[in-house]
């Protein structure tokens, strides 16, 4: 059953982004079972976020099966009636709930993010990719499973009050921004660094970083850009999940 | 934002009867160029260009609309663009500022280069971003031994001023390795530039697999790469010629819309 008729347009709107979120997140390679989770506040609700039911995977999300909750954990809307994962409260509650700037966030535990979280060096100056991070990712460090609310504290006070990509250290990555596209092209670019990243550093050689300087103009450059290039890519990706399985705007 | 949101592929219309037969033909190739380098996984969302000059044309080269993906392109997708930057097709996107500088300093650079094509792939940022650079260790990349060219990175090339140090670094090679950002290959014509990445792309996955099992990689004996470097100087874009005709007929059997 759809729930478009029964939510306001801003909140179904988001709620298709966010479905397409999960099926791109599938179809580049990015996902773990059932595991991580991508959230959207809701337009309007500030107090409320849409995060996936616990149990479904990436390809099988649409926009009315998305749950619903309040920043303080009370279930508003739950169609499959599966629950949230908990971690994914703790952690998606954290940031929606520090940072008012935010609309969404994504965390995923990627072969390459979790070797590059687990590197004492952390995200290296190495590709046009990692420039966007260029002294704006933050890391926090490994407190098991997300399951205990007062890692809420400790992962506000490690995403600052500008960053917009942090590292889980041995855990994984995790990207937020203004929007759901915000939040997916970066979490892209994160991916990419680590997987090139991971890849120069496996032959052991040595690497040919960007200078500081450079990294410092680039970073400028795309900061200056905002969300452009992600709005520009937004629709094409839409139209991609339309050829392929258009069900995640059910 | 506006004029963005509203660009979308299903409002361009065929313009095979308003070009020239060698035009359409250029943008079929390179269309079909686009299709395969997302179908052998080397594009970057909407990140890098491949661009083609147009046969008894000057000054202009064709590159992608900025905002489609690669599985999307269409010959009649393309924008014709001159050195100045004018956009000489009519369209509702806009054209990468970046694949603007780097395709027009190449095409300006090398009048005897007729494609670009510049990619973003794991493994090439990887041996982009060694020290060593790309190492004679594979038969794919024999043919690169001293034969490609390396640019250090500036930042996103909206600087047109770049040009100049993309030309020189170039230089008389058909490949360039850029540093801390992908790769660039150019052929005399589009297949060659298609032949020359796919060769330079396993060359660099090679190289990240041989080296990460962290025990001694043997290099191609000095002579032998001698021999090897004129054997394929000789050949000069007879793989890119042999070998096209096949990647068409498996775009026409996979989804031939790259035609349109």
């Amino acid at each position: 059953m759809s729930l478009k008729s029964k939510v306001a347009p801003e909140e179904w709107k988001m709620r298709v982004d966010l479905a397409a979120a999960y099926r791109l997140c599938e179809f580049y390679d990015m996902t773990d079972l059932t595991g991580t989770h991508l959230s959207a506040r809701v337009p309007g609700e500030a107090n409320n976020f849409l995060l996936n039911p616990y149990g479904l995977y990436f390809e099988e999300v649409t926009a009315s099966s998305l749950v619903k909750l309040s920043l303080d954990g009370d279930v508003l809307e739950d169609h499959l009636g599966l629950g949230v994962n908990s971690a994914g409260y703790t952690i998606h509650s954290a940031v929606l709930s520090g940072r008012d700037d935010l609309n969404a966030v994504m965390h995923t535990h990627t072969r390459a993010g979790i070797a590059v979280s687990s590197m004492e060096c952390g995200l290296l100056p190495m590709s046009q990719h990692s420039m966007h991070f260029h002294k704006s990712v933050s890391y926090h460090d490994y407190e098991g499973v997300a399951v205990n609310l007062d890692e809420r504290e400790m992962l506000q006070r490690d995403l600052g009050p500008k960053n917009k990509a942090m590292m889980l250290k041995n855990h994984g990555l995790l990207t937020s921004g203004v929007s759901v596209p915000d939040a997916f092209y970066a979490l892209m670019r994160l991916e990419k660094s680590c997987q090139a990243q991971v890849d120069a550093m496996s032959t052991g050689a040595e690497l040919h970083l960007v200078p500081e300087a450079v990294s410092d103009h680039t970073n400028g450059q795309f900061k200056n850009r905002g969300t452009e290039l992600a709005d520009r890519g937004w629709p094409g990706h839409l139209r991609r999940l339309d050829r392929m399985d258009p069900t995640y705007a059910d | 934002m506006a004029v963005l949101a509203s660009a979308h592929p299903d409002d361009l219309c065929s313009v095979r009867d308003q070009v020239s037969d060698e035009e359409w033909q250029t943008r079929v190739d390179l269309a079909a160029c686009y299709r395969l380098v997302d179908y052998y996984d080397m594009s970057d969302l909407l990140g890098t260009h491949i661009s083609a000059r147009i046969p008894g044309e000057k000054n202009t080269f064709l590159l992608n609309p900025y905002g489609m993906y690669f599985d999307e392109i269409t010959a009649s997708s393309l924008i014709k663009v001159d050195y100045d930057g004018n956009v000489l097709t009519e369209t509702p996107f806009d054209l990468n500022k970046a694949g603007f500088t780097i395709h027009s300093a190449v095409m300006m650079g090398r009048p005897d280069i007729n494609c670009a094509l510049h990619t973003h792939t794991r493994a090439g940022i990887a041996v982009s971003a060694l020290k060593c650079g790309l190492l004679p260790m594979s038969q794919h990349s024999a043919r690169f031994i001293d034969n490609i060219g390396y640019h250090d990175y500036e930042g996103v090339a909206h600087d047109h001023d770049e040009r100049e140090r993309l030309q020189r670094d170039l230089g008389d090679y058909l490949s360039l390795i850029l540093r801390n950002h992908g790769l660039l290959t150019c052929g005399y014509n589009i297949g060659h530039a298609f032949w020359l990445i796919y060769k330079l792309e396993r060359a660099c996955q090679a190289q990240i697999d041989g080296m990460a099992a962290g025990t001694k990689v043997i290099e191609i004996d000095r002579g032998v790469q001698e021999s090897t470097k004129e054997l394929f100087a000789k050949k000069k874009s007879a793989g890119g010629d042999l070998g096209w005709p096949g990647h068409l007929r498996r775009l026409d059997r996979m989804d031939p819309s790259y035609k349109n």
